[in-house]
């Protein structure tokens, strides 16, 4: 019955709340917010209850150990938040300024012509089934990555640094192509839409076009923040590419970007589908989830904080 | 000016000038060292994917026919077609609805601590693992699902096809048109199974949001306070100020928005598995529903070549399908 | 199974012109069990039985049998001992398999790897083994890791088996994970010095490739003491031989509505024959109108259809996808027993 009311009452909510935009806008509009919180907090909500078997036996353990034994029933997720931790850093890491200076190349660098297909074809990478991404990443990456970098590591230290092809770096580099088009696509708009006065403003003073460059990057500065936690969002949500290619290491804590390991949420998408013929595999994945969300939470307590701070 | 100082200036605009060169050389560097994995795996998904297309028997047969087996030299996916136009329009439809107004409230109204809490909910529910938000959507089909058939989509479904055993009484000649429409009515309508369409399209919904609401809050927050004050003083009513007068300043951005939304969920696999569960065969969207990110996931990891290039040339599909929605979407917008 | 499943299902579908269409999607062996239970799906299927704690939920309510044999091959990457190269295969017995998995034997050259390897013991490097398992939960983890318990008591007792293990060489040595057969085959061919087990036809799909940089190894079968090469006939010799032994051992052809979990640890490890082989089971209701299903008569008359021919005519060579081996006759046999048992 709970279910069926939900969802039914779902519905004229949301009607009632587009009936309030036209009367009163922002108490229309708060609507939209109060319902995205809930349903924020519904799903949390759901990943408590389902996880609460295992916290009720284990405690906090699940949350502070590295181990997957299904047969002893034995489970711990700290490793897994740690390789999304490591994965998403370095992604971000690379995709920021890889996005910048798509965005600044399609709008500043290239003749009128290309603008339009070149953005039009990075943008239709956000539509390429990750499947298919985590075959490239299998095939071609990994491999190349291995290579490259072991050929580093041995001029550098003298020895192999990368034990396979497949491991946290390669889910790292891998996911920074995989996002860099939508926070590219967000700051391409930021940027473009800096009006003509500005602009025109600008190169009155005699900025030459890479000081232009930076002035429209500032004054994009919205965008470049929505495209950033739209990035982020991406590369600790990505199941399946990154299960193809970070090697699957379950067991060994490690901070080891050059090892095997495991991100939560290819975790999830890895165990999930045979967790139901265990007893606590299920609520230990929901533990996982409820992990990520609080520490997504966590990010953006702090990114508000130092925003509000800084008054961008 | 002396001619010493027209010296510095000189000494100046070189200096100037290199860092321009350098910087500008930097971002072109970035920009292509972002882009061309992306081209590389664009050309290689158009190259083998044409191949499949031809080799599986042309593009009407890959786009109508049934998935091939291993043993099949031809095939397609038209029953998967089917499902992710009919489940991604209708998931960016209510994105969009939810998303866009979610995005003017994060970004109009940052002021309020109420705004800051959403957009931290926003920015949570993207980095959700999107086979969390398919399971979510499961759990909840499950509750409502019986009561749900039993209370309206059953006697829905009765009134429908009782009304299309009495209107022929009324309206002769539409006879046919009637029974045909009663035929394809329960494809759409009807008591729902565990695993179904909408349940798929709901999901999606969940996973387009907060792009939507991202990008248009960013538009939303970048419009200048001048501009905003003019709007209002010009508008009269805040619902002309914010959806009309600033019309011009966010309408790319929000267009920017819907697309990409729209095309991140026609390639999402992982949260259909437990909502519309898949199929390769044309059926009602009241049950199992196929979606062609789910056939790619299943036979691009197989053994089998006719049924990995078909995945090929099902993504090549796809991307073509989005591409020409983005065109067209930015030629009118 | 998939591949098999959704190829019976299209002739199936083109057999009788349109009229009947079996939806299988592979949602993983586990989650097939759990979701048939909950009446979300007609019908189940799995590499393994149903779990003891499940069945006890039904017992006596459902009917598993086996629908078709798949096996498993240990690939190898090797650079100085490709098969092109020397014209050999590995041999290699559970007992050794075991503790390369447990990161006890670490490196190529060990004396017992050695010991089986006469001929090319003097080429063995002296390298560390990479051991490939898989990262997601799967039925031919679970079957592999069944044959190993069966096979060697030590890792029954350290690691256990099931859809997903604890890995000891992921601590120990340098073992890694990859996500479905097709990163496992991938992991092996692009990763030196590396190991793994991989379903039949992603190996001789792509034999080729692999005796370029390996190979794949010669299984003993520890029960008659002989090196098997996976092959089609070998395999159907370990099927048959491990039925036999559990009716020797029982006295009696396995029930359709029991718990089959002995049933497959006696077709686990068979005494003769290529060792490493999984059954694909099928789970179906006995009594669909009861368990609530709406539609019953249809339903059971469509799923006995369908099995009816999967069972016969599914069988038959033209209709068993590559890498997968027919029932014998007597397997089969049990499954239209489990027919029987299934009304509306």
């Amino acid at each position: 019955m709970l279910g069926f009311l939900l969802v039914v009452l779902l519905i004229p909510y949301l009607i009632a709340a587009y009936a309030l935009l036209l009367v009163k806008l922002k108490w229309g509009l708060r609507q939209f917010g109060a319902f995205i919180v809930a349903t924020i907090g519904l799903l949390t909500a759901t990943f408590f209850v389902e996880a609460y078997p295992i916290i009720e036996r284990d405690g906090l353990a699940v949350f502070l150990e590295a181990r997957w034994d299904p047969v002893r029933e034995s489970y711990g997720v700290i490793q897994a938040l740690t390789g999304t931790i490591l994965t998403s850093a370095v992604a971000i890491a690379l995709a920021m300024p890889m996005a910048l200076g798509v965005a600044v190349t399609i709008n500043e660098i290239l003749p009128a012509r290309l603008k339009g297909i070149f953005g039009s074809l990075v943008d239709l990478t956000a539509t390429m089934p990750t499947v298919i991404f985590g075959l490239w990443g299998l095939f071609v990456l990994g491999p190349f990555l291995h290579d490259v970098v072991n050929s580093v590591s041995r001029f550098l230290v003298g020895d192999d640094v990368m034990t396979s092809p497949y491991t946290l770096f390669t889910a790292g580099v891998l996911l920074a192509i995989m996002i860099t088009p939508y926070a590219a696509a967000v700051i391409r708009e930021g940027y473009a839409l800096v009006p003509k006065p500005v602009e025109e403003a600008i190169y009155a003073m005699g900025a030459t076009k890479f000081e232009a460059a930076l002035i429209k990057l500032r004054y994009a500065r919205n965008y470049i923040l929505g495209g950033f936690f739209l990035a982020l969002g991406r590369a600790m949500g990505e199941t399946v590419a990154v299960a193809m290619v970070v090697g699957g290491n379950f067991s060994r804590f490690t901070t080891n970007i050059f090892e095997s390991g495991i991100t939560i949420s290819s975790l999830i998408a890895l165990q999930f589908p045979n967790a139901a013929a265990y007893q606590y595999m299920v609520p230990a994945l929901f533990a996982g989830a409820l992990l990520l969300t609080l520490f997504g939470l966590a990010i953006n307590a702090v990114a508000i904080y130092i925003i509000q701070r800084g008054q961008i | 000016m002396t001619a010493k100082s027209h010296d510095r200036v000189q000494v100046v605009d070189a200096e100037r000038q290199l860092i321009n060169w350098l910087g500008l050389g930097l971002f072109a560097f970035l920009g292509v060292v972002a882009v061309v994995p992306l081209f590389l795996i664009i050309s290689d998904v158009y190259i083998k994917g044409i191949d499949a297309i031809n080799s599986l028997g042309g593009l009407w047969v890959f786009l109508t026919e049934l998935p091939p087996t291993p043993y099949d030299e031809s095939g397609g996916i038209g029953p998967m077609l089917v499902g992710t136009l009919y489940m991604t329009a209708l998931g960016a439809l209510l994105g969009i609805a939810v998303g866009f107004p979610l995005g003017v409230y994060i970004g109009e109204m940052r002021k309020e601590k109420f705004a800051n809490v959403a957009r931290a909910g926003v920015n949570v529910l993207v980095e959700f693992p999107t086979i969390v938000v398919g399971l979510f959507v499961y759990a909840v089909m499950s509750l409502a699902k019986e009561d749900l058939n039993r209370y309206m989509l059953g006697p829905l479904s009765n009134a429908i096809s009782s009304l299309g055993e009495w209107t022929p009484r009324f309206i002769g000649p539409l006879d046919n048109v009637i029974s045909l429409l009663g035929e394809w009515i329960p494809w759409f309508i009807g008591p729902l199974d565990g695993f179904n369409a909408y349940a798929g399209a709901v999901a999606l919904t969940l996973i387009m949001i907060p792009y939507v609401a991202l990008i248009t809050a960013s538009a939303y927050a970048s419009v200048e306070q001048p501009l905003r004050e003019a709007a209002y003083a010009t508008a009269g009513r805040e619902f002309n100020a914010l959806f009309v007068v600033l019309r011009k300043a966010v309408s790319r951005a929000v267009l920017t928005a819907a697309l990409l939304g729209t095309a991140k969920i026609a390639g999402e696999t992982a949260p259909l598995l437990f909502t519309a569960f898949g199929n390769f065969y044309y059926a009602p969207f009241t049950g199992p529903t196929g979606a062609v990110p789910l056939w790619i996931w299943y036979a691009a990891q197989t053994p089998y070549d006719v049924q990995i290039v078909s995945a090929y040339g099902a993504a090549a599909v796809l991307l073509t399908i989005i591409l020409t929605i983005f065109i067209i979407a930015r030629i009118r917008g | 199974m998939a591949p098999q499943m959704f190829s019976w299902s299209r002739t199936f579908h083109r057999v009788t012109e349109g009229r009947i269409q079996v939806n299988y999607q592979s949602i993983g062996s586990g989650a097939g069990a759990a979701q048939f239970l909950e009446k979300k799906l007609d019908f189940g299927a799995s590499d393994v039985p149903m779990p003891r704690a499940r069945y006890e939920q039904a017992a006596g309510r459902f009917v598993q049998f086996p629908v078709i044999i798949g096996s498993i091959v240990l690939v190898y990457n090797i650079p100085e001992l490709t098969y092109s190269k020397t014209g050999k295969y590995l041999n290699l017995t559970s007992e050794v398999i075991s503790l390369i998995y447990m990161g006890e034997i670490k490196e190529w050259c060990d004396p017992k790897i050695k010991a089986l390897n006469p001929g090319l013991a003097d080429k063995l490097p002296c390298k560390e083994i990479v051991a490939v398992h898989r990262s997601d939960g799967s039925g031919t983890t679970a079957a592999f890791t069944l044959y190993l318990s069966r096979a060697y008591q030590p890792w029954n007792q350290t690691v256990g088996w099931g859809f997903t293990v604890k890995w000891p060489a992921d601590e120990k040595a340098k073992g890694m994970g990859a996500k479905g057969n097709e990163g496992v085959a991938q992991a092996v061919l692009q990763t030196p010095y590396s190991i793994g087990y991989v379903e039949f036809a992603y190996w001789s799909k792509n034999k080729d490739k692999y005796d370029r940089v390996g190979g794949v190894s010669f299984v003993r079968n520890d029960n008659d003491g002989k090196y098997y090469f996976p092959t089609a006939e070998n395999v159907a010799m370990g099927a048959a031989a491990g039925l036999e032994r559990y009716k020797r051992k029982y006295g009696a052809k396995p029930a359709p509505d029991a718990d089959w979990n002995p049933v497959s640890i006696e077709l686990s490890n068979p005494p003769r024959g290529y060792p490493i082989l999984a059954f694909t089971y099928v789970f179906l209701w006995k009594d669909y109108a009861a368990e609530g299903y709406g539609d019953a008569a249809t339903k059971v008359a469509l799923l006995k259809e369908f099995f009816r021919w999967v069972l016969t005519e599914g069988q038959k060579p033209a209709n068993v996808v590559e890498g997968y081996i027919p029932l014998p006759p007597e397997v089969a046999k049990l499954g239209l027993e489990a027919l029987e048992l299934v009304k509306s």
